[in-house]
């Protein structure tokens, strides 16, 4: 397990430099806004723009910006400074993380809780009203745009803007540590909204897993030894089952932490995900490397908690 | 301006109906400022007649910007945005009232500058008691305001102007930050600049924008010697009413300013009422970053205390207009775009293939892709509404040249102008495939099919290259060895009241450049290159709007690229705001003047 662990971990920082290094190439590659020009503005001297292109270091071969960059990444933890505003790459992150961990973390509860409640019902009473009413709705969530279905719920219970002032509305977010309660009521709606597809899909998911497990040879003896049925549908089918839901989960967690761009848009959340938006459109290239890298960490660790937890839900499964 | 659109582009703007055209210009009248357009800023309101008497002292006024700043430090500020934090912050020697676009009065300075040795020497006395905020809190002098500008020219600062407008001073051409000989400081309340040529009118309108801003040279310099500066991105100081909220040590950045998320804007301490026209109501601005705009819209038309600072969306802007009519105002004199066509290789050497675009142009069909005639106006020349010149130009309706006179296009004149280029069936032959290279995103996008589509109804073959707005910029437009045959999301805001700022930088021959070329038409007639530099000379605003009318005749005759909009800005504030409009800014909310209802 442990041989296992230090290999995943090894792979894990190969692709985390290979990440960095395809993110160089493309900024390099793509056409985008020149950084020095776009910093220097639009009427500003060939001169002052090969000075600033120098001071950013823009002007050395792209291997060389990579070596440079990689060297404060893996020496210093130093992820560079925004050409925009100036301010320590790490810091912005360090920032906004938090403000996008809310909103993951408390998605991701809301989505397993109610995604799974909703597939096991739905696999257990399968072809009823209940099922063919729940995969229903979990279709309209599913089909739903993120940004249009965030927009519909401010536009219907945010009190400032909304039909029924029930929930604070876009730009209300405040930091746990300020006012706990602010920063709960402020992340009900985004949560709702973020969990609602997801959700969805989970639920699709684990029904029709749920279904084909439920049919096993195993589950028939488990009924035929006299189990109780929630017995055997919890605890010899959901667990077998639900080995597909926890695969799609770790990267769904490894993604929403790299930023869940559409919903902090939408609701004015300043989170890792519009960071890395705002960098995008301002060319703001050290931005787009740490958020980039930050998302490909997350992903990596995600799944690797994933596989270890194999080794507990399925006992098949031993690490080599 | 010597940038373009400063002020954050409208995404895009509401397609108004023919009704509401007819209630605005129904609503339509007189002006005191014969260069303002007559649409009205708000519902009953000439531009010039907005109240700039507040309706109660005191409060938090809380802003809404779905996008971010771009520089606090007022020698590198360049853009509408922008200033409307800077002018709240800072006051440079002269500034406009919100209620002009072309009134200069002073502000540092103590009186309009004297100009003697025949427009070579300009002198200008400053204010006493006028004070820096903390750590700094002590009374501004005329060193202060030299340094501000000496640091234009630091390539840590690397002002966007500095070379446009204050390369005259004597020393400035070669200046890089330190000090400069045709600036002295003869009394702790006097500057005087002594210029290489008589073209101290132009500088006196540059004295208006935020270069000359007082700033502490003791303060400021160890910042400075930062590559690029720590001034104004993390540290800074305030003249004006406010200053962004910061610690002891003058430290902004994390408290005052969070990047992508908020801006505060307090009171200033040291600041001395009496030394400033401007009555600054409120106690404090919160200005949130970020969000969606339709969001930010209602949230602004729905709420109270509670402004939008960049464009409103296309759909609030109809909303605001049928809805909430008393919430919106349209500035005119917003800037204005234009299709460059290439003057220097290609079939746009040919004068009357260029007569032929413009007279085949619809401009009313991008105005409707604009969001209809309350946010544009066919244009009909280079000078803009509510710039010195304009009227003299031809006003509204424009030069009387056929190919100027129907805005919606005529194909019978294009044809006359093809015919007249060698091409008797009126159409192209010449087998050129032309180069256009447009901007995504509505309506810019919009605005490009319209022209290329008239291209190619003229007879041209054409590729249109739809690219994002930077790289437009940065990699085509901007850059003559690209050869571009036609860029038709081109535009220009002036970056103050005088026409030169209109039409030097995109029209003077010896300002193209190899790279961050801003005359993308690469006009260099030497007739034209000969006007711009005699008119550069004159003194007084009169002889100048004058001297530069007939140049913008010259460039209207020479057809130097086809003319598309001027643009009016909308902007929306809440129920609870009493909001006054800077018309010198493109109609961004005044926050010195702004106040609670």
């Amino acid at each position: 397990m442990t041989r296992y662990i230090i290999r995943r971990l090894l792979w894990g920082v190969a692709l985390l430099f290979i990440v960095s290094a395809l993110t160089f190439v493309l900024f390099d590659l793509l056409p985008s806004g020149d950084p020095a020009k776009l910093r220097a503005g639009r009427t500003a001297t060939p001169q002052a723009i090969a000075h600033i292109r120098h001071e950013l270091g823009l002007d050395k071969p792209v291997y060389t910006q990579f070596f440079d960059y990689m060297k404060g990444v893996v020496l210093h933890f130093d992820l560079g400074y925004s050409y925009y505003s100036h301010a320590p790459v790490k810091s912005l992150i360090a920032e906004r993380l938090p403000a996008t961990v809310s909103l993951a973390v408390g998605a991701i509860v809301i989505w397993l809780l109610v995604g799974l409640s909703v597939g096991i019902v739905s696999a257990v009473r399968q072809r009823t009203l209940i099922d063919r009413t729940a995969m229903g709705t979990a279709l309209v969530f599913i089909s739903a745009p993120e940004y249009w279905l965030g927009l519909l719920a401010l536009f219907l219970f945010a009190s400032d803007i909304g039909k029924l002032a029930v929930f604070p509305g876009a730009g209300s977010y405040v930091a746990f540590s300020s006012e706990p309660v602010k920063w709960f009521t402020a992340l009900i709606l985004p949560w709702l909204v973020l969990a609602a597809s997801f959700a969805a899909v989970y639920a699709r998911l684990l029904r029709g897993s749920l279904v084909e497990v439920l049919g096993e040879d195993y589950i028939r003896t488990a009924r035929a030894k006299g189990l109780p049925e929630r017995r055997v549908v919890m605890r010899h089918g959901v667990r077998s089952a639900i080995t597909p839901i926890v695969t799609v989960l770790g990267l769904d967690i490894g993604t929403l932490l790299g930023g869940a761009l559409l919903i902090e848009v939408v609701f004015n959340i300043p989170g890792v995900g519009r960071l890395n938006y705002d960098a995008i459109t301002h060319a703001d290239f050290p931005i787009v490397q740490g958020t980039v890298l930050l998302a490909a960490l997350f992903i990596v660790v995600a799944n690797l908690l994933v596989d270890i937890s194999y080794a507990f839900l399925d006992p098949r499964v031993r690490f080599k | 301006m010597f940038n373009h659109h400063g002020r954050r582009a409208a995404p895009s703007l509401a397609l108004v109906s023919a009704g509401l055209l007819a209630l605005a210009l129904a609503a339509c009248g007189s002006s005191e400022d014969s260069s303002t357009s007559t649409i009205p800023l708000k519902a009953g309101e000439s531009p010039l007649g907005q109240q700039l008497t507040g309706k109660h002292r005191g409060g938090t006024l809380t802003v809404y910007d779905h996008e971010d700043f771009e520089h606090f430090d007022p020698g590198e500020a360049y853009g509408g945005q922008d200033y409307t934090v800077l002018y709240a912050i800072e006051r440079p020697l002269y500034s406009y009232p919100p209620n002009t676009a072309n009134k200069l009065v002073p502000d540092v300075a103590a009186a309009a500058p004297v100009i003697s040795d025949g427009g070579k020497t300009v002198t200008v006395a400053i204010k006493p008691h006028i004070y820096f905020s903390p750590p700094v809190n002590r009374e501004v002098n005329s060193g202060d305001v030299a340094y501000a500008i000496e640091r234009g020219a630091n390539p840590n600062v690397s002002n966007p102007y500095f070379h446009s407008y204050f390369n005259d001073i004597v020393g400035a051409e070669k200046a890089n930050g330190g000090a400069i000989a045709g600036i002295e400081t003869p009394s702790r309340y006097a500057i005087v600049f002594h210029l290489t040529k008589p073209t101290a009118g132009l500088l006196y309108g540059a004295l208006s924008l935020p270069l000359s801003a007082p700033v502490p040279p003791e303060f400021a310099k160890p910042l400075d010697a930062h590559s690029p500066t720590t001034y104004g991105t993390e540290y800074l100081v305030a003249t004006g009413p406010y200053m962004l909220k910061a610690n002891a040590q003058g430290k902004f950045l994390g408290i005052g300013y969070q990047p992508g998320k908020s801006v505060t804007l307090v009171r200033n301490p040291t600041w001395n009422p009496h030394t400033d026209y401007r009555p600054a109501y409120l106690d404090q601005i919160n200005i949130n970053i970020g969000g969606e705009p339709t969001v930010i819209g209602q949230q602004v038309l729905k709420g109270q205390d509670v402004v939008q600072n960049d464009s409103p969306a296309q759909s609030i802007v109809k909303e605001a207009y049928e809805r909430y009519p008393q919430q919106i105002t349209f500035t005119p004199g917003s800037g204005d775009y234009y299709a460059s066509l290439n003057n220097a290789r290609g079939p746009f050497t040919n004068l009357d293939l260029r007569k032929a675009v413009w007279a085949a142009l619809d401009r009313e069909a991008i105005a409707k892709v604009r969001g209809g005639p309350l946010v544009a106006q066919p244009m009909t020349h280079f000078l803009y509404p509510g710039v010195a010149g304009y009227e003299q130009a031809g006003g509204d309706a424009g030069p009387k040249v056929d190919y100027n006179e129907h805005p919606e296009g005529d194909m019978a004149i294009a044809a006359k102008y093809m015919k007249l280029a060698g091409y008797p069936s009126g159409k192209y032959t010449g087998g050129k495939t032309l180069q256009v290279v447009g901007s995504t995103g509505e309506p810019q996008e919009g605005m490009a099919q319209i022209v290329n589509q008239t291209l190619q109804n003229l007879g041209f073959k054409t590729h249109l290259s739809l690219v994002d707005q930077s790289v437009m910029y940065d990699k085509y437009c901007t850059v003559p060895a690209q050869e571009i045959d036609v860029c038709p999301n081109g535009g220009w805001v002036r970056d103050f009241a005088d026409p030169q700022t209109v039409l030097y930088v995109p029209f003077y021959g010896p300002a193209i450049e190899a790279q961050g070329n801003s005359n993308w038409s690469q006009v260099n007639d030497p007739k034209i290159n000969a006007a711009m530099q005699k008119a550069e000379l004159v003194v007084g605003e009169p002889a100048r709007a004058e001297a530069w009318a007939k140049i913008d005749e010259m460039l209207v005759e020479q057809a130097v690229a086809a003319p598309e909009v001027y643009v009016n800005q909308a902007s929306i504030e809440g129920s609870g705001v009493a909001g006054v409009n800077q018309l010198w800014n493109s109609g961004a909310w005044d926050y010195d003047f702004t106040s609670l209802k």
